[in-house]
C-alpha cells in the first residue's frame, strides 16, 4: 500500500488536501518538513485519515507537540515506513 | 512488517534510490534527502543511486560555501559517497541550463570554468530511468 | 523484470520548471522502453489547456513535450476527473491529438497499481 509523504503547510499549499483526495484503504499519511504544521489544525483532534506519522525532528524543530492520534517517528522509523509501504508518493507543492 | 527471529529483528534488505529536486540551502527537502539517505544505509539498505534534478543539480557544484557553523550539504554528500561508494548522477541537461559543468562539459560548450564537485557524475535522464528499473524503492524529494 | 513507474504531474506550466522538466523526464523513461504513465492531478491539469502561447514570456510550449509522448509509446494520459471539477474544466476542451486523455475518479487506486511514483 502506498506511503504518502507530504512535506508543505496545509495552510499555504494543497499538498496535503490533493493527497488526502488520493489517500486509499491502508495507505499510510507521513508528515515531514513543513507538511507537520497539520498537527496544529483539525488533524491534531480527529486526522481526516489513518494511520498518521510524523518526523519527531521536524515537529521538535518547529515547536509542535505531536498528538496521541498522530505516530512520532525518527529517521530509522521513517526507513521502516519506506520499506513497509510502496509505492512512496511525495506531495512536495 | 519485520520478521522477528530471536533477540534479533530481520528486515528486508532493500535498494533505494532517491530523486533529489530541492536547491541547497533554499529548501529543506534538499537537507531531508542526506538525512534519510545515512539513515537507510545505516539501518543497512542498499542506496543505489541519488540522482539529482531540477533545482538539486546546484547540490553537486564544488563552489558552495555555507558558513561554518551551518551543515555543509556537499561536504555531508560526498562524505556519505566515500564511505559508500555511492553512485551520485547529477541530471546533465537541468546543470547546463543552471551553470553546473564539468571539467569536459565546460571545454566541451567553451565556458571558463567547471564546478562539478568530486563524487558526483554527469548524466542523462536514463540514468533516472534506470534507476526506477533497477530499485524496490524511489523517493521524490522535492520542493 | 519490467517496473511500472507512474509520474504525478501537479503543476501548471510556465510559473516553474517542474512541469516542463516532469515531462522530459518521463519521455527519457518511455525512451528506454519503461512502463511510464502520466496522471495529470491539482494545476497539472492546466499543461493540457489548449492554445497556450507562451512566446512573448519567452519560453517553449509545453505542447510538443505532450505531443512526443504518443511518439515514444505514452499514448494515453490519467487526468484527475476532481482536479477539472474544482478548475471548472471540461475534459473535452482539453488538447486533443495524439494523446488520448482518461479521466480517472479514483486516483488512490491507480497509485497504488505501480511500482514507482516520481511526482512533479
Amino acid at each position: 500500500m502506498t506511503l504518502h509523504i507530504v512535506s508543505k503547510s496545509p495552510f499555504s499549499s494543497t499538498a496535503l488536501s490533493d493527497c488526502l483526495d488520493a489517500f486509499g484503504d491502508g495507505d499510510a499519511l507521513l508528515l515531514i518538513e513543513d507538511g507537520v504544521y497539520a498537527l496544529s489544525g483539525r488533524m491534531a483532534e480527529q486526522p481526516a485519515v489513518k494511520p498518521v506519522y510524523c518526523l519527531a525532528a521536524d515537529a521538535a524543530a518547529r515547536g509542535l507537540q505531536i498528538p496521541a492520534s498522530v505516530t512520532a517517528v525518527d529517521d530509522a522509523g521513517w526507513v521502516a515506513l519506506c520499506t513497509e509501504h510502496n509505492p512512496i508518493v511525495s506531495w512536495f507543492k | 512488517m519485520p520478521r522477528t527471529a530471536g533477540h534479533f529483528t530481520i528486515r528486508p534488505r532493500m535498494k533505494f534510490s532517491l530523486a533529489v529536486y530541492s536547491a541547497p540551502h533554499s529548501a529543506q527537502a534538499a537537507a531531508s534527502a542526506l538525512r534519510f539517505a545515512r539513515a537507510l544505509l545505516h539501518e543497512g539498505h542498499e542506496l543505489y543511486r541519488v540522482f539529482f534534478y531540477c533545482d538539486g543539480v546546484h547540490i553537486g557544484s564544488s563552489l558552495s560555501t555555507p558558513p561554518q557553523d551551518e551543515l555543509d550539504l556537499l561536504a555531508g554528500w560526498q562524505a556519505l559517497q566515500q564511505q559508500h561508494q555511492l553512485d551520485l548522477v547529477v541530471c546533465i541537461a537541468a546543470a547546463q541550463r543552471r551553470g553546473v559543468l564539468s571539467d569536459s562539459e565546460a571545454n566541451r560548450l567553451e565556458k571558463p570554468a567547471a564546478n562539478l564537485a568530486p563524487g558526483f557524475e554527469l548524466a542523462g535522464l536514463g540514468q533516472l530511468a534506470d534507476a526506477v528499473a533497477q530499485s524496490d524503492r524511489l523517493i521524490t524529494f522535492g520542493g | 523484470m519490467t517496473k511500472r513507474l507512474l509520474a504525478l504531474c501537479r503543476q501548471a506550466p510556465y510559473g516553474n520548471a517542474l512541469a516542463r522538466e516532469g515531462l522530459e523526464a518521463i519521455l527519457a523513461a518511455a525512451a528506454m522502453e519503461q512502463v511510464a504513465d502520466i496522471l495529470f492531478c491539482g494545476d497539472g491539469v492546466f499543461q493540457l489547456l489548449p492554445e497556450q502561447l507562451p512566446a512573448d514570456i519567452e519560453q517553449k510550449s509545453l505542447q510538443r513535450n505532450l505531443q512526443a509522448l504518443p511518439v515514444f509509446g505514452v499514448e494515453q494520459a490519467f487526468i484527475c476527473s476532481k482536479s477539472l471539477a474544482q478548475r471548472g474544466l471540461d475534459i473535452d476542451t482539453l488538447v486533443q491529438g495524439e494523446l488520448v486523455l482518461v479521466p480517472v475518479d479514483d486516483s488512490a487506486a491507480l497509485i497504488a497499481s505501480y511500482d514507482s511514483v516520481l511526482s512533479f
